[in-house]
C-alpha cells in the first residue's frame, strides 16, 4: 500500500506529469491516425468498426479507474490515511467520465450495427448501473458533513460498488447478450487480426497513460483545493518562517494571518472584498 | 459513407472529453492557487506560472 502511494506521489511530480502529458498527446495522435487511416476496415462491419479503437480502451480505463477506487478505499479503511481518500475521489471522478464516454461511444457504434442507440442488453444495463453507482459515490461525497465521515462512507461505497465491475465484464458470458463477447481479455488467444490487435494495444497503452496523466493532475488539484479549504488560522504564515527584520511591526494578533484582518469564521477570510477570492468548497476532493 | 459520421463523432467526442476535463482541472487549479496565494500572501511552493 505504502509503495503504491509513493509511486503515485512520484507520478505527481511536475516533470513526470509533463512527460506523461507529452506521451499521451503523442499516443493519442498515433492511435487516431492508425485507427482511422492505417488499419483496414472490418470485413463485416466496415468502417464503423474503427470505433473499437476508442470504445474498448475507454471501457478498460473505466475498469482500471474503479479498480483504483477499490484499492484506495480498502487502503483508507485499513489505515485511515486521508491520502487514500484523495486517490479514490480522484480516480472515481475520472472513472465516471470514462464510463459515460464508454456508453456514448458504444451507442454511436450500436446505432449502425444493431439499428438502435440503446437496448436493455445485460452489458449495457450493467454498465449503466456502474455509472449510476459511481455518480452516487461522487454525490455522497458532497452530502457528508465532515471529512472523516465523508471518507469513511465513500470508502464503503468504493468497495461495495466495485462488485459491479466483474459483473459488467462477465455479463456477456452469463446472460444472452447482443454485445459481442470478449476478444482480448479472454482465456486463449485473442480472436482478432494482428494489425487490429496491435492498434488496439497501442490504444490501451495510450488511454492508460491518459488516465495516469489525468490522475496526477487531479491529485495535484485535490491537494491545492484541500489546502484552500482548511481554516485560515492553520495555513502557514509567510512571516512565520522567515526571520523578521527589526523594522517590521509586531506580529498580528493570534488567530489572524499576518497582514490580514481576523476571519469572521474558520475557513472564511473576512478581509476586504476583492482582496481574497471566495473560498473553495470544503468538499474539494469530492 | 454514412458510417464515417459515427466514427468521426466517436473520435471527436472522446478527444473533446479528454481535453475538456483537462481544461476543467486547469480552471480548478488556478482558482485554488489564487485563493491560497491571496490568503497566505505567497505562491505555493513549486513552479511558478508566468
Amino acid at each position: 500500500m505504502r509503495h503504491l502511494y509513493r509511486a503515485l506521489t512520484v507520478l505527481g511530480s511536475y516533470r513526470a506529469q509533463r512527460m506523461m502529458g507529452i506521451a499521451t498527446l503523442a499516443g493519442l495522435a498515433a492511435t487516431v491516425l492508425t485507427g482511422l487511416f492505417v488499419v483496414p476496415p472490418d470485413a463485416a462491419q466496415g468502417d464503423v468498426q474503427r470505433l473499437m479503437y476508442v470504445h474498448v480502451p475507454v471501457a478498460w480505463v473505466t475498469f482500471l479507474a474503479f479498480g483504483v477506487v477499490f484499492i484506495a478505499s480498502v487502503g483508507y479503511l485499513k489505515t485511515g490515511r486521508i491520502q487514500w481518500d484523495r486517490v479514490a475521489a480522484a480516480s472515481a471522478e475520472i472513472g465516471v467520465q470514462f464510463c459515460a464516454l464508454t456508453i456514448v461511444v458504444g451507442s454511436l457504434w450500436g446505432r449502425p450495427v444493431w439499428g438502435t442507440w440503446w437496448t436493455w442488453d445485460p452489458r449495457l444495463t450493467t454498465t449503466a448501473v456502474l455509472l449510476l453507482i459511481y455518480v452516487g459515490y461522487l454525490s455522497l461525497r458532497k452530502v457528508a458533513d465532515s471529512p472523516a465521515r465523508r471518507a469513511k462512507w465513500a470508502a464503503v461505497v468504493g468497495v461495495v460498488g466495485f462488485i459491479d465491475v466483474p459483473i459488467v465484464h462477465e455479463s456477456v458470458v452469463w446472460w444472452r447478450s447482443l454485445h459481442q463477447q470478449a476478444t482480448v481479455l479472454r482465456v486463449g488467444a485473442p480472436t482478432i487480426a494482428g494489425s487490429m490487435l496491435a492498434t488496439l494495444m497501442l490504444a490501451f497503452v495510450t488511454f492508460s497513460l491518459a488516465y495516469g496523466y489525468l490522475m496526477a493532475v487531479r491529485l495535484r488539484v485535490g491537494r491545492l483545493e484541500d489546502r484552500s479549504a482548511v481554516p485560515v488560522s492553520s495555513l502557514p504564515s509567510p512571516r512565520a518562517r522567515r526571520p523578521r527584520p527589526a523594522s517590521t511591526p509586531a506580529a498580528a494578533p493570534a488567530g489572524t494571518l499576518a497582514g490580514t484582518p481576523a476571519p469572521a469564521q474558520a475557513g472564511t477570510p473576512a478581509s476586504a472584498p476583492g482582496d481574497v477570492p471566495a473560498p473553495i468548497a470544503s468538499d474539494s476532493h469530492a | 459513407m454514412h458510417d464515417v459520421g459515427y466514427v468521426a463523432a466517436g473520435y471527436t467526442l472522446t478527444l473533446a472529453t479528454l481535453a475538456g476535463y483537462r481544461w476543467h482541472l486547469a480552471v480548478r487549479a488556478r482558482r485554488a492557487r489564487r485563493y491560497v496565494t491571496a490568503v497566505t500572501g505567497r505562491a505555493r511552493r513549486g513552479r511558478r506560472r508566468p
